[in-house]
C-alpha cells in the first residue's frame, strides 16, 4: 500500500522555523545570562512598561487567530472572507510594529541604546530580531493579501499559504517567550 | 565535462531548458549541475587552502625563520583554518549530497531546485567576501582576519582587531551559512518527502541516513553560529557589548555559543563521509553492510550526543569540575557509536572477496587513520590529559586525523567510486594507486610527528618557535610531509583532468554496486530514470534485480 | 650559565605532583589506546591478507549482521570507558587541587605579549620568569589584562586559560629545582609564540636569597655611561612604560624592568638576556619580536650603548 509522502513545502517550512528557533534560542539565553547577573545602568525593571506593551502584545497573538480564520475561508474557497482576514492580520501585526517602534523611540530618548549596557544590547537585539521578523512576515502576508485581491489566489491544494501561517504562528509563539522573560519576569522576582 | 553531464533534452518539456555553455551552469536549478558545482568549488578552495599550508609549514620548518611575518602567518592559519572547514569539507560533502541523494532514493531532483541554486551561490558570495578580506590593505595583502578559525572574544572584538578583516569573516560566514542552511534543510524534505515507492526508511542507503542526520545537525547548529556571528558583528560595529569583559560582557560566553555550533559541525563534516565508506566497503567486499540497523542508529546517537559535548573545547577554561566531569563522560559516550561503525565496517570485511581498487584503499585507508584520530579524540575526553596537550600540536595531529585521515580520505574514496557516475568515465586506477600512496605516505609524514611535538611542549598557531632540542627535525620532517601530501594532490588533479577527457568509458555499473544511482546511465540525463526507477522491495535493489533466487528479503529470513 | 634551549618541556617529565598524576593517566590511557589501535590493525590487516580477491576466492558470504556480537563489541568499549571515567576523576582531583579559601600566593597577569608576577606577600613584582621555592604549593590567580591567554608550564601543572572578567586560580609546585620552560597557550595576537616564560625552582634558602635580592633597590649607578643612560631612560619615553623602583619611573604598561639584568631572558623568550642582545632589542625590537608593542625608538648608537650599560645595573 503507497503511504501519502508528508508535504514538502510543510517540511520545508517546519525545518526553516526550527532552525530559526535555534537562533532565536541563542538571543533568548544570552538575554537570560546576562539579566540574572549583577548589572548596572538601566534595567529591564525600570525602562520598560509591561501594561503597555502587553496591549500591542495581545494585539500581535489575535493576529494568530485572524490568520487561522483566513486559513480555514482559504480551504473553503471564500476569497471575500480570506481577503478580510488576511488584511486584519496585517493590520494587528502593523499595530504591534508600530507599537514596538514607538517603545524604541521611548528608550533611545532616554539614553538606553544598543551600547548603554548589556540590557539595551541584548534587549535590543533580541527584541529588533523579532521586530524584523515580523516585517518579514508582514511582507508575506501583504503578497497573500494582494494575490487575493487580485484574483490571483493559488490553487486550494498549495500550501504555499499554509507555510505562511505556520511562520506567523511561529513569529508569535517567540514573541509569546520574549515577552515572558523580558517584561514580565522582572515583574514577578 | 559540462557535456557530459548535461544529456542531450531534446523535446522534452521541464522547467529546466538544456542550453549548452557556461550560462546553463549560472542558470542551473538541477541538483547534479549543482552538485558539481559545489565539488568544483570545494576542489579550487582546496587548492588555494592547502598551498597556505604549505606557506605555514615552510616558516615552520625551521626555528626563528623569517619567511613569513607574525602577522601574515597568522592570517594565514586563520584563513586556512576557515576555508578548509566552511569551503572545502563542508561543501564537498553537500556537492556529493546534492548530486547523489536524488539518484539513490529515485527521485528526479531535490525537493527545492531553487532553493538549492540560492544556496549554492551564497555560498561562493561568502567564499568570496571571505578573501576579499585579503585585498582589505592594500598590495601586501595583510586585510585577512588573524584570530584563529574560532575567533576568541575579546581577541576578535575592535579593540584588538581593529582591521576589517574580522568584519568580513562574519559576513563570508554568514553567506556560507546561507548555503548550508538551505542544503540542509533541501535535502532532509527530500529524502522525507520524495522517496520512490517502497524506499523505507529501512532501506535507505547509508549515505542517505548520514544525510538525513547531518541535515538535522546543520539545521539545529548553524542557526547557533549565526546567532554568535550577528553578536560579535553588533559588538565590532554598533558598541554592543555582548563578549567585551571590560563594559560587563563576557568572553566565555562567546566560547559557549560556538562551540555549541562548532562541536556539531565536526560531525556535519565526518558524518556523511561514514556514509560514503559505508557505501564503498560492501560493493568492493562483495557483500552487504554488516550491521546495517547498528550504523544507522550509531548516527542518529551521534547528532543527539554531539548537541552535549561542546564544553570539551573549554576544559581549560575554568569551568569548574563539576562542569568538565559532565563533558568528560558525554565525549566518551559518544565515543562509543563512532567507534563502534570501525567494527562494523571491519566485519564487513570478512567472508568477503575485497577487489582493491583506488576506492576500497581510500576507504581502507580511512579505515586505519580515523581509529587513529578518534582514539587521540578519547584521550582529549580524559579531562587532565586535556589540560596539557589542548592548545598544543597534539590536537593538531587529531583533528588532522579525523577530518583528513577521515572525511579527506572517505572523500576521496567516494570521488574514486562516483566519478564513473558522474562522468561518464574512470579515473586512471595506476595513477590513483600512486595518489592513494603518496596521500598515505605523505599525510601519515606530515602529522603523526606532531603528536609528538605537542607532548614536547609546543603550542598551536605559533609562527616560530625556540631552537629547543628535536623540535627542528620534528618540524622539518612534517614540512617534506607536507610537500608530499602536496605532490599527491597534484597527481589527483592530473588524474582528473586527464580522466575527464580521456578516461575509460564506464557504462552504467561499472563496479557492479546495487543501490539506485546505477540503475541509470552514466552520467543520469536531467530527469535522472528517463525508464522509471526499479522495484525496490529491500536495501540493494540492483542485488535483488540481478538474483531473484536470492534476494536480500530472501537471504534474511533464511538466515533467521 | 647553561644555554636555556638544551631543555625541554616533556609532558611526560613531571617535576610536581599533579603533573606527576596527569602523566601517569596519559601513560596508562595511551596504552590502552595503543592496544585498541593494534587490535584493529591485526583485523584489518587480517581481513586484506585473507579475503583478497584471487584466483579461486569463494563466493563472498552475504551476511547482514549478528545482534549478539554487536552488542558484545559496544558493550565492552563503554565498560572500559566507564573505567577510564573513575581514573579521570580521581586525577583531576590529584592534578587540579581544589583552591578552598586560600589567599592567592602569587598573581599572574596575561599581557599582550608578556607576563607580570606579582609576589603578593612580599610585594615583589617580575617579569617573564617565575622562581618559586622546592617543594612548597603555592596558590596562582591569574588574571588578564587584555586578551585570553592561556599559562602553560608542561612539567609542572595543567594549563589554566586566563580570561579577561573570569580570574582562575591553580596550584603551582615543583618537587626539584630546574628550569621549567612555559608558554602561552591560547592565540593572543601578533606574537603569540613568543610568549614564553620560565619557572626557576630553587632550594628554599636560593629562593630566599632571590626574592631579597629582587626586594632591594638596585644600587647607584658606576659609570658615568650608566649615569647617561639612567637619564635616558626617563628622557627617551622608557619610562612611560616600565617602572624601574627607586626612580620616577613607574608605569605598568610594560614590563617592570627593576631587575632586568638579573633575568635570563629577554622580551618573553624572544632572545638571551646577553648585553649584545639587549643592544639589538633597544636599536629595533623587530629583530626579536616583530610588531610587538616595544616601539622602535630610534635611538643612537651611543643612546643604545648607555642604556644597556644603565639597564645591566638593574641585578
Amino acid at each position: 500500500m503507497k503511504h501519502p509522502m508528508p508535504d514538502k513545502t510543510k517540511v520545508g517550512v517546519g525545518l526553516f522555523i526550527l532552525s530559526e528557533a535555534g537562533f532565536f534560542a541563542v538571543l533568548v539565553i544570552s538575554y537570560i545570562y546576562f539579566y540574572v547577573l549583577p548589572s548596572h545602568g538601566p534595567g529591564a525593571a525600570s525602562s520598560l512598561n509591561a501594561v503597555r506593551t502587553l496591549f500591542f502584545s495581545i494585539c500581535l497573538f489575535l493576529s494568530s487567530a485572524t490568520i487561522h480564520m483566513a486559513g480555514r475561508s482559504f480551504r473553503l474557497g471564500r476569497s471575500n472572507a480570506v481577503s478580510t482576514w488576511l488584511a486584519l492580520t496585517v493590520l494587528l501585526g502593523g499595530v504591534f510594529i508600530t507599537g514596538q517602534a514607538v517603545e524604541y523611540r521611548g528608550l533611545l530618548v532616554r539614553g538606553v541604546t544598543f551600547s548603554t549596557n548589556l540590557f539595551g544590547t541584548t534587549f535590543f537585539t533580541l527584541t529588533g530580531f523579532h521586530g524584523l521578523h515580523v516585517l518579514v512576515g508582514l511582507c508575506a502576508l501583504g503578497t497573500l493579501l494582494g494575490a487575493t485581491i487580485s484574483g490571483r489566489l493559488p490553487n486550494i491544494n498549495s500550501s504555499g499559504f499554509e507555510a505562511v501561517s505556520m511562520y506567523w504562528h511561529f513569529v508569535d509563539a517567540v514573541w509569546a517567550v520574549i515577552f515572558s522573560v523580558v517584561y514580565l519576569w522582572p515583574l514577578i522576582g | 565535462m559540462k557535456d557530459a553531464a548535461i544529456s542531450d533534452a531534446g523535446g522534452l518539456s521541464f522547467e529546466q531548458e538544456a542550453r549548452e555553455g557556461w550560462l546553463s551552469w549560472v542558470a542551473s536549478v538541477d541538483h547534479k549541475q549543482i552538485g558539481i558545482l559545489y565539488l568544483w568549488s570545494s576542489t579550487i578552495f582546496f587548492v588555494v587552502a592547502g598551498v597556505l599550508a604549505l606557506l605555514m609549514r615552510i616558516q615552520l620548518a625551521r626555528p626563528e625563520n623569517h619567511f613569513l611575518s607574525p602577522t601574515m602567518y597568522n592570517q594565514i592559519f586563520t584563513m586556512h583554518g576557515t576555508t578548509m572547514i566552511f569551503l572545502v569539507v563542508v561543501p564537498a560533502l553537500i556537492g556529493f549530497a546534492n548530486y547523489l541523494v536524488p539518484l539513490m532514493i529515485g527521485a528526479r531532483d531535490v525537493a527545492f531546485p531553487r532553493l538549492n541554486a540560492l544556496g549554492f551561490w551564497a555560498q561562493a558570495f561568502g567564499g568570496v567576501m571571505l578573501y576579499f578580506s585579503f585585498a582589505t590593505a592594500g598590495l601586501n595583502l595583510g586585510g585577512a582576519p588573524a584570530v584563529g578559525w574560532f575567533a576568541y572574544a575579546p581577541l576578535s572584538e575592535a579593540a584588538y582587531s581593529y582591521g576589517p578583516g574580522v568584519d568580513y569573516w562574519i559576513i563570508g560566514l554568514l553567506g556560507i551559512g546561507v548555503g548550508t542552511l538551505t542544503a540542509g534543510i533541501n535535502l532532509i524534505a527530500t529524502i522525507v518527502c520524495l522517496r520512490t515507492e517502497g524506499m523505507t526508511f529501512g532501506r535507505l542507503p547509508l549515505f542517505v541516513w548520514m544525510t538525513l542526520v547531518t541535515g538535522f545537525l546543520i539545521v539545529l547548529v548553524i542557526p547557533v553560529l549565526n546567532a554568535g556571528l550577528v553578536m560579535l558583528l553588533f559588538d565590532r560595529m554598533l558598541n554592543a557589548n555582548f563578549f567585551r569583559p571590560s563594559t560587563g560582557g563576557s568572553a566565555v560566553l562567546w566560547q559557549h555559543v560556538f562551540w555549541t555550533f562548532g562541536h556539531p559541525e565536526v560531525y556535519i563534516m565526518v558524518l556523511p563521509a561514514f556514509g560514503m565508506i559505508s557505501e564503498v566497503v560492501p560493493v568492493f567486499s562483495g557483500k552487504p553492510i554488516y550491521g546495517y540497523e547498528f550504523v544507522a542508529a550509531s548516527g542518529v546517537a551521534i547528532a543527539f550526543l554531539s548537541l552535549a559535548v561542546w564544553a570539551h573545547h573549554m576544559f581549560a577554561v575554568g569551568l569548574g569540575h563539576p562542569a568538565d566531569l559532565f563533558f568528560a563522560i558525554s565525549s566518551m559516550a559518544i565515543a562509543v557509536p563512532t567507534g563502534v561503525k570501525i567494527f562494523n565496517w571491519t566485519a564487513t570485511l570478512y567472508h568477503g572477496r575485497l577487489r582493491f581498487t583506488t576506492s576500497m584503499l581510500f576507504a581502507l585507508g580511512f579505515l586505519a587513520m580515523f581509529t587513529i584520530g578518534g582514539l587521540s579524540g578519547v584521550a582529549f575526553a580524559a579531562v587532565p590529559i586535556d589540560w596539557q596537550l589542548t592548545d598544543s600540536y597534539f590536537v593538531v595531529a587529531h583533528f588532522h586525523y579525523v577530518l583528513f585521515g577521515g572525511t579527506a580520505f572517505g572523500v576521496f574514496a567516494g570521488v574514486y567510486y562516483w566519478f564513473p557516475k558522474i562522468t561518464g568515465r574512470m579515473l586512471s586506477e595506476r595513477t590513483g594507486r600512486l595518489h592513494f600512496w603518496l596521500t598515505f605516505i605523505g599525510f601519515n609524514l606530515t602529522f603523526m610527528i606532531q603528536h609528538v611535538l605537542g607532548m614536547y611542549g609546543m603550542p598551536r598557531r605559533v609562527f616560530t618557535y625556540p631552537p629547543l632540542p628535536g623540535w627542528e627535525t620534528m618540524n622539518m620532517i612534517s614540512t617534506i610531509g607536507a610537500f608530499v601530501l602536496a605532490f599527491a594532490v597534484l597527481v589527483f588533479l592530473v588524474n582528473v583532468m586527464v580522466s575527464l577527457r580521456s578516461g575509460e568509458v564506464a557504462g552504467d555499473n561499472p563496479w557492479n554496486a546495487w543501490t539506485l544511482e546505477w540503475a541509470s546511465t552514466s552520467p543520469p540525463p536531467p530527469e535522472n530514470f528517463p525508464n522509471g526507477v526499479p522495484p525496490v522491495r529491500g536495501r540493494r535493489p540492483l542485488w535483488d534485480l540481478a538474483h531473484p533466487d536470492r534476494t536480500d528479503e530472501t537471504l534474511m529470513r533464511l538466515a533467521e | 650559565m647553561p644555554s636555556p634551549y638544551d631543555t625541554n618541556a616533556f609532558t611526560l617529565s613531571p617535576a610536581s605532583p599533579q603533573a606527576a598524576a596527569i602523566s601517569q593517566l596519559f601513560v596508562g590511557t595511551l596504552i590502552f589506546l595503543a592496544a585498541i589501535l593494534v587490535l584493529v590493525g591485526i583485523l584489518i590487516i587480517f581481513a586484506v591478507v585473507r579475503y583478497r580477491d584471487r584466483p579461486g576466492a569463494p563466493e563472498p558470504i552475504q551476511s547482514f549482521g549478528w545482534r549478539k556480537l554487536e552488542i558484545i563489541w559496544t558493550a565492552v568499549p563503554i565498560l572500559c570507558l566507564v573505567v577510564l571515567t573513575v581514573c579521570v576523576a580521581w586525577t583531576m582531583h590529584v592534578g587540579d587541587p581544589p583552591a578552598l579559601e586560600k589567599s592567592p600566593d602569587l598573581r599572574i597577569v596575561g599581557h599582550q605579549w608578556w607576563w607580570e608576577i606579582d609576589y603578593l606577600k612580599s610585594g615583589a613584582v617580575a617579569a617573564n620568569e617565575i622562581h618559586i621555592p622546592i617543594g612548597r604549593r603555592l596558590l596562582l590567580e591569574l588574571r588578564s589584562a587584555d586578551v585570553i591567554h592561556d599559562f602553560w608550564v608542561p612539567q609542572l601543572a595543567r594549563k589554566m586559560d586566563i580570561v579577561p572578567g573570569h580570574p582562575n586560580r591553580m596550584w603551582l609546585e615543583a618537587n626539584t629545582p630546574g628550569v621549567y620552560l612555559g608558554a602561552c597557550a591560547e592565540f593572543c595576537g601578533n606574537e603569540h609564540a613568543w610568549m614564553r616564560f620560565q619557572v626557576i625552582a630553587q632550594p628554599t634558602e636560593q629562593f630566599d636569597a632571590w626574592l631579597r635580592d629582587q626586594l632591594t633597590i638596585p644600587s647607584k649607578l658606576n659609570s658615568s655611561d650608566a649615569q647617561r643612560g639612567g637619564q635616558l631612560f626617563v628622557d627617551r619615553t622608557c619610562a612611560n612604560c616600565h617602572t624601574v623602583t627607586g626612580t620616577p619611573a613607574n608605569q605598568r604598561i610594560g614590563p617592570d624592568l627593576t631587575h632586568l639584568a638579573s633575568r635570563r631572558m629577554l622580551a618573553a623568550g624572544a632572545a638571551e638576556n646577553t648585553p649584545e642582545n639587549l643592544a639589538i632589542w633597544l636599536h629595533d625590537p623587530n629583530t626579536f619580536k616583530p610588531d610587538s608593542n616595544m616601539p622602535n625608538l630610534q635611538l643612537s648608537t651611543d643612546d643604545v650603548h648607555d642604556l644597556v650599560a644603565y639597564l645591566e645595573t638593574l641585578k
